[in-house]
């Protein structure tokens, strides 16, 4: 399982994020560039229509391969609830010709992206994994060098944590909380439930920058 | 890793597999030297598409294997034979490939039996079960040269230990022989250099070769 919470920054001020950020978790942010391929299944395979994410590292001097799955997520009256949207994520890294064994069994290639940004991954109650991206599309199949930003000016941040049906409630706690550090820069919520950008964002980013992060928001 | 060939048991036509020549070969092993050590087993499953309409199934792999090899615990090795295609994954891959509801497993082969050590050669004898029920449908073995990675480099020996082994077992007289097919590995993108895909496309190999020879033996029905 995983939590999830996503929300939208101007680009203009990501770099206050990031300072914000290296503040918060003492740890150094790694870059971020992920070829994301969505496949989904020809109409007759399969009990039911299936979908699956094929992610490419490209920042590792030989891209590494995954392949992720991902299910529907937790209903009911205590999913509504929480600010975070739990749901079950599974990951194989694989090797680098799974996207030909998917095109054997069936899957066709629905649409593609890059990520490019950078994370970070700490540990605060639970292993939390922090994404500042710019989604970028392809113009032509797979030509990741010529792949243009879906939405200039904006980068999507995205908090994500491990779970299990055990522990996902403290998971929740621990991710909930670690947003509000960030709430005068962005506002975080479940995806698709967007909340655009926040109003004080300006202003606390010029006070991020103007003091390194030093001082507390 | 160290080479290794992946042997069958070719049974002479008329003949099938019954597990005194299991017992035989093993007695074999112990009596050219090797030395008894632990367990093994390797498994290989059939994945079948589940299909909303059968009228198109032909569009689908039926080749379409998973194996998981004791040398790799952490891995299962995914090959559509047919397509000359091998891919390595994590195991995490077939809790995956059960949330897909797009391929299903029909049926497994356990491949499992004792490794002897004999010097530089580690040899593998197992049976080959359904693990449905205890049938015994073949029987296989391991025969791994330490030394050596190279496919190349190791042929002349593997060679010589190959004739050696065919020659102790001769004496015997049963009812076959054991049968080494050589895939062509590059054919899959591999290299000379031996890795566990390598062993997973010697399985997949010699799976399809005791299917074939399964249903060739087979009564012809009226």
């Amino acid at each position: 399982m995983e939590c999830v919470v996503q929300g939208i920054i101007e680009t203009q001020h990501v770099e206050a994020l990031e300072i914000l950020l290296q503040g918060i978790c003492g740890v150094h942010k790694q870059s971020l560039r992920i070829h994301e391929l969505c496949l989904k299944s020809v109409s007759n395979l399969g009990l039911v229509a299936s979908e699956i994410r094929l992610l490419c590292d490209l920042e590792q001097p030989e891209p590494t391969w995954t392949v992720r799955h991902v299910g529907g997520p937790m209903r009911g009256a205590g999913a509504e609830q929480i600010s975070v949207l739990v749901k079950p994520m599974l990951e194989s890294k694989v090797s680098k010709n799974a996207l030909r064994l998917f095109y054997a069994l069936g899957y066709k290639l629905d649409h593609e992206q890059l990520r490019v940004g950078f994370a970070f991954h700490f540990q605060r109650g639970a292993q939390i994994t922090v994404t500042v991206s710019s989604i970028n599309k392809m113009l032509k199949l797979h030509a990741t060098d010529e792949a243009v930003p879906v939405t200039p000016g904006i980068q999507l941040v995205e908090v994500t944590a491990p779970a299990s049906s055990e522990n996902y409630t403290e998971v929740v706690a621990s991710v909930s909380s670690f947003c509000e550090y960030l709430a005068p820069l962005l506002h975080l919520s479940k995806p698709g439930v967007s909340t655009g950008v926040v109003p004080t964002a300006a202003a606390a980013a010029a006070s991020l920058m103007s003091d390194g992060g030093g001082t507390k928001l | 890793m160290p080479i290794k060939w992946v042997l069958h048991w070719q049974p002479n036509a008329g003949t099938t597999v019954n597990t005194q020549i299991l017992a035989e070969v093993s007695q074999c092993v112990e009596s050219i030297n090797g030395v008894k050590g632990g367990r093994w087993k390797n498994t290989l499953s059939f994945y079948k598409p589940m299909l909303r309409e059968q009228a198109n199934a032909l569009e689908f792999p039926r080749d379409f294997l998973g194996i998981s090899l004791q040398e790799q615990p952490n891995k299962h090795y995914m090959v559509i034979r047919g397509q000359r295609l091998i891919v390595e994954a994590e195991s995490s891959i077939q809790t995956i490939m059960e949330k897909l509801q797009s391929y299903k497993t029909r049926g497994a082969l356990n491949f499992e039996g004792f490794q002897y050590q004999l010097g530089d050669f580690q040899l593998r004898v197992g049976k080959v079960i359904s693990i449905h029920s205890e049938n015994l449908r073949g029987i296989v073995m391991e025969m791994e040269y330490l030394p050596i990675s190279s496919w190349e480099t190791s042929h002349q020996i593997m060679g010589e230990f190959f004739d050696i082994w065919q020659e102790a077992l001769g004496k015997r007289s049963l009812p076959g022989h054991f049968a080494h097919i050589e895939p062509n590995f590059s054919e899959y993108g591999l290299s000379d250099q031996y890795t566990s895909q390598h062993t997973a496309v010697q399985y997949a190999s010699i799976v399809a070769q005791m299917i074939a020879t399964a249903q060739s033996s087979q009564p012809v029905r009226n």
